[in-house]
């Protein structure tokens, strides 16, 4: 392989000598020192500690989903935002671990790309290299493939486990141990779907007839115990979005309606905070504003929820982006400030910066910076870091 | 032919409801749940700035007619009367048809099952939106309709879901739209 190389460099070389000919009369006066050379190979690294304006962007690209990715983008960089690349395929989940430097993503593969035997794997990969450390081969091939919700891909135990969905259409949690390379166990859930880690060690998922279902685990990660409580959603009146606000324990979800509804994770057991309400309304509707998009909701570092809105609300339309950023107050229940979008966008993010920033990435792939506390528009990003750019992870 | 909720909403229960094809009812809600594909709604999006409510199919194209009078409409466009519940790419613009996969794919044994109206007859068709799988992504008129969605703690209304379950490949191409029988018993 190496000599085969020099041979080719060589040959290169001579290449260059033989067209460079002419070249050669032309340029001593103004350059009389050519450029130096390049020290070849040479592959980026990235900081071990990433700086505090770097976000995960998901990349599911519609046009080949066996080929999704995730993007590391710096917001702060307009010339250079895109970073490195981690695959993410075919309908593939991703967590981040800045304590432990590490990415994980859960994915499914073929053998033969598009056929042949099915694995699906847990990949995990260096933050400060992008390269690949380790993998946990999930079992059964049932790994749930959708369209990206981060709540099928979860930790737990304080990180030294992941929660990953199963959907066969049954559906099932898997158990695995990241520290250890290694499954745990499988959880059937009742007709539940979705992860929200609850307690030290479990997980809530939401069910079909707007239950919940928290389930404890024991240190081999087995159910120990399981709770179902009831009515902590009406699915035809008030429908949440599934991927929620996280503010330390507490999860903010958003309706397809604009009421927004917390939960306690802290305990063993789900509990919903008394007092759901609204994000509020305003005039232009066309018929009326509510949230729409595909990552509708994040919270900054005080808790302030950011719900992406569009003025074109309407049945159905709760996936097609919004045109405007509702900033919410949890604790007053009440809208602070309404921040205007350069464009249709479908997911938001606030990073943790000291000047924390909102992320909005547009259905045509561009991205856009706002200061999270004016809501003043900062830069863009261009269409620059991926084609389908849906889901943007801050990490923490 | 456009479908509001209502009667989508209407034709949905009764594709579940009707004795005659309560098996079948059972298997698109129990077994299966919902749609045939997932997502596309950033596409879906990107392509509706400025007809919000619109169905976009993407790039202009030549109509694709039944040739059937009792079967009108174009086939390549999201606005077809069979495609009331569709979420994905049509068939009939990636080498299959209404009906039948790619060559290549395979088709989902396990499927999304919706109720259309054919504008033509007035009869409410029982509609099969099988996946067609093992083949990358077609790219060809995206159809994505969210009318009804549900969360995904709804599985059978959730159209988020890759639904190319039960096949030898999970790899999604395309989504079919097959009549697979009449919903009501009576023209309306």
């Amino acid at each position: 392989m190496r000599s085969f190389a020099l041979a080719a460099g060589l040959s290169l070389s001579v290449l260059a000598l033989s067209i460079g000919g002419s070249g050669t009369a032309i340029a001593a006066p103004a350059f009389p020192t050519p450029l130096p050379e390049e020290t070849l190979p040479s592959v980026a690294k990235l900081p071990a500690q990433w700086p505090a304006s770097w976000v995960l962007i998901h990349d599911f690209r519609f046009m080949s989903i066996v080929d999704g990715r995730i993007a590391v983008v710096d917001t702060a960089d307009p010339v250079r935002p895109l970073k490195g690349l981690v695959r993410a395929a075919q309908f593939a989940n991703m967590l981040v671990s800045p304590d432990r430097g590490e990415i994980y993503t859960a994915e499914t593969f073929y053998t033969r790309l598009s056929r042949g035997e099915r694995t699906d794997a847990i990949t995990i990969w260096d933050m400060a290299t992008l390269e690949p450390k380790g993998e946990i081969v999930l079992p059964g091939g049932k790994r749930q493939q959708s369209v990206t919700y981060p709540h099928l891909f979860q930790f737990t135990n304080g990180g030294k486990w992941a929660l990953i969905a199963n959907f066969t259409p049954a559906q099932s949690v898997t158990v695995v141990d990241l520290a250890a390379r290694k499954i745990l166990n499988e959880i059937d859930l009742p007709g539940c779907a979705q992860i929200y880690p609850t307690g030290e060690r479990g997980f809530t998922s939401l069910c079909a007839d707007g239950s919940a279902f928290s389930v404890t685990l024991d240190d081999k990660g087995a159910a120990a115990s399981s709770k179902t409580v009831l009515k902590v959603q009406d699915i035809d009146r008030q429908p949440l979005f599934g991927t929620p606000a996280i503010v330390g324990k507490t999860a903010w979800f958003v309706s397809f309606y604009g009421m927004i509804q917390g939960f306690d994770l802290s305990g063993a057991v789900i509990r919903p905070l008394p007092g759901s309400f609204s994000v509020g309304s305003a005039e232009g509707g066309q018929p009326e504003w509510r949230p729409g998009g595909w990552e509708v909701i994040h919270a900054d570092a005080a808790g302030r929820l950011y719900v992406l809105m569009s003025p074109y609300g309407k049945e159905g339309s709760h996936k097609d982006g919004g045109t405007e950023v509702w900033v919410v107050d949890p604790v007053k229940k009440a809208r602070v400030q309404r921040i205007a979008l350069k464009g249709q966008s479908v997911a938001i993010a606030v990073t943790r910066e000291e000047q924390p920033h909102l992320v909005a990435a547009r259905a045509d792939g561009v991205v856009d910076v706002y200061d999270a506390g004016t809501g003043a528009f900062v830069r863009t990003l261009g269409a620059n870091v991926g084609a389908n750019p849906i889901m943007i992870t801050v990490p923490r | 032919m456009r479908f509001d909720k209502l009667t989508e909403t209407f034709s949905r229960r009764v594709a579940r409801g009707t004795s005659r094809r309560s098996l079948l009812a059972l298997l698109g809600a129990g077994m299966t749940g919902a749609a045939a594909f997932p997502v596309l709604p950033v596409a879906r999006a990107a392509s509706s700035e400025g007809g919000h409510g619109a169905h976009p199919g993407g790039p202009a194209r030549p109509a694709m007619a039944s040739g059937l009078e009792q079967d009108p409409g174009d086939q390549a466009s999201c606005d077809y009367w069979r495609y009331c519940a569709i979420d994905g790419f049509l068939c009939s613009c990636c080498g299959g048809s209404v009906n039948t996969c790619p060559p290549g794919t395979e088709m989902s044994p396990i499927t999304w099952i919706g109720t259309c109206t054919n504008p033509a007859d007035g009869r409410a068709y029982v509609i099969s939106y099988n996946d067609c799988c093992g083949t990358s992504s077609c790219g060809q008129c995206l159809c994505n309709r969210n009318e009804g969605d549900r969360p995904q703690v709804r599985p059978q209304s959730n159209n988020d879901y890759n639904w190319c379950l039960g096949s030898q490949s999970s790899v999604y191409n395309c989504s079919v739209a097959a009549v697979i029988g009449v919903a009501l018993e009576k023209t309306k």
